[in-house]
């Protein structure tokens, strides 16, 4: 069996839901997989440790669009300084949108990278509705996707997983406004302050 | 109003039109997102980060037309475009709203614009297809009307932006 490291590029790591699913991967791995997060100054140090590893776990959020800043640039840190052995590279990646879908275009990037610079591209599990799933009884659901994710890297038969709240898109709007409501509740911000039209103003 | 927004300095001269603006990205002092969702959920509208970009992302939402141009990687934009774009979250609410038939975030105060994006340092048409993409997405994120994608050279692209540029005089 090989070993897995989970590298988060999410801007805000520590705190990330991307570290919450990498959490969930972890316990399935039972000690077979190890987690980083991807920081300005540490990528030297990350594209050092990777010959330890057969596999990468890149786990993050959808950002405009594409992959993050923070991915884009410990990326290139790789292309400079690859490993001797270049481990399979499989991507956890989460959107708050409801259509995993959504997350496509990210994925692309890195299947682009991989093949520019000689990696084996290996899993996806794109999530929809990943702002608020886990905290919801449709965890369930993450968990077993999370579960097929590891499995499918620990045996090197790689797939491609989705997972979302399994409601309508009304009800989702529903939910997310509901969400976005009581976050800014907490930072004492009413919903109409919070749908301002105003940028800057 | 009409913007350039370029990840590089170019040889042009926007000060000769009123209309047009032009940002030089790589002059500018921008941080990273840090992802918090202050400017959602606690300044609405405003960025907690208080450096160059807001001063950027206000140009962004109030011009009708825009150019950008960027150094492409991976089939999306490089550090320098791709840093400004994460930090014009404000212009967007945190609220959902469902948009051709699929979920995107409602827009603030941001126009209707047509884009042009023009778009040197790719490697292949899968490069090329990737990009496309992206600026597909970006289109229903970025309240794009119509847009165009130009790949270019770096050696070529000032002279493409001189050319709207003088397209844009002439309206």
């Amino acid at each position: 069996m090989g070993k897995t490291i989970i590298l988060n590029g999410s801007p805000r790591a520590p705190k990330s839901n991307s570290k919450r699913y990498a959490d969930i991967f972890l316990e399935h791995s039972k000690g077979t997989a190890d987690y980083m997060d991807i920081r300005k100054n540490n990528h030297g140090e990350i594209c050092e440790m990777l010959d330890g590893y057969t596999d990468v776990l890149l786990a993050f959020p959808l950002y405009a669009d594409g992959i993050p800043v923070t991915l884009l640039d410990f990326l290139k840190a790789l292309e400079s300084a690859p490993p001797d052995k270049k481990p399979v590279i499989s991507v956890m990646i989460n959107c708050g949108f409801i259509e995993s879908s959504q997350n496509d275009t990210a994925i692309r990037m890195v299947e682009l990278f991989c093949r520019q610079n000689g990696y084996t591209f290996g899993s996806v599990l794109k999530i929809g509705s990943g702002e608020a799933i886990l905290d919801t009884p449709f965890r369930v659901f993450v968990n077993s996707k999370i579960k097929k994710l590891y499995t499918s890297i620990s045996t090197g038969k790689y797939g491609t997983f989705d997972v979302a709240m399994p409601i309508s898109k009304s009800l989702f709007v529903k939910a997310s406004t509901k969400f976005w409501i009581e976050y800014g509740k907490k930072n004492g911000v009413t919903e109409k302050e919070m749908r301002a039209m105003e940028i800057e103003g | 109003m009409k913007l350039i927004l370029s990840d590089r300095p170019l040889d042009i001269r926007p000060e000769d039109f009123k209309e047009i603006k032009y940002i030089d990205l790589s002059s500018l002092n921008i941080s990273n997102c840090v992802g918090c969702f202050g400017c959602w959920t606690k300044t609405p509208g405003k960025c907690v980060i208080r450096d160059d970009a807001v001063s950027v992302y206000p140009l962004i939402a109030q011009s009708d037309e825009i150019i950008y141009v960027s150094r492409i990687k991976y089939g999306g934009y490089d550090t320098v475009m791709k840093t400004m774009l994460e930090r014009a979250i404000p212009v967007q609410q945190a609220f959902i709203q469902i948009l051709d038939g699929e979920t995107h975030h409602v827009q603030r105060d941001v126009a209707l614009k047509k884009a042009k994006i023009m778009a040197y340092g790719c490697t292949n048409e899968e490069e090329k297809d990737v990009f496309r993409q992206l600026i597909g997405r970006n289109a229903k994120n970025m309240n794009f009307k119509n847009h165009e994608v130009v790949f270019t050279s770096e050696e070529d692209v000032c002279d493409m932006v001189s050319k709207e540029v003088e397209k844009w005089e002439k309206q």
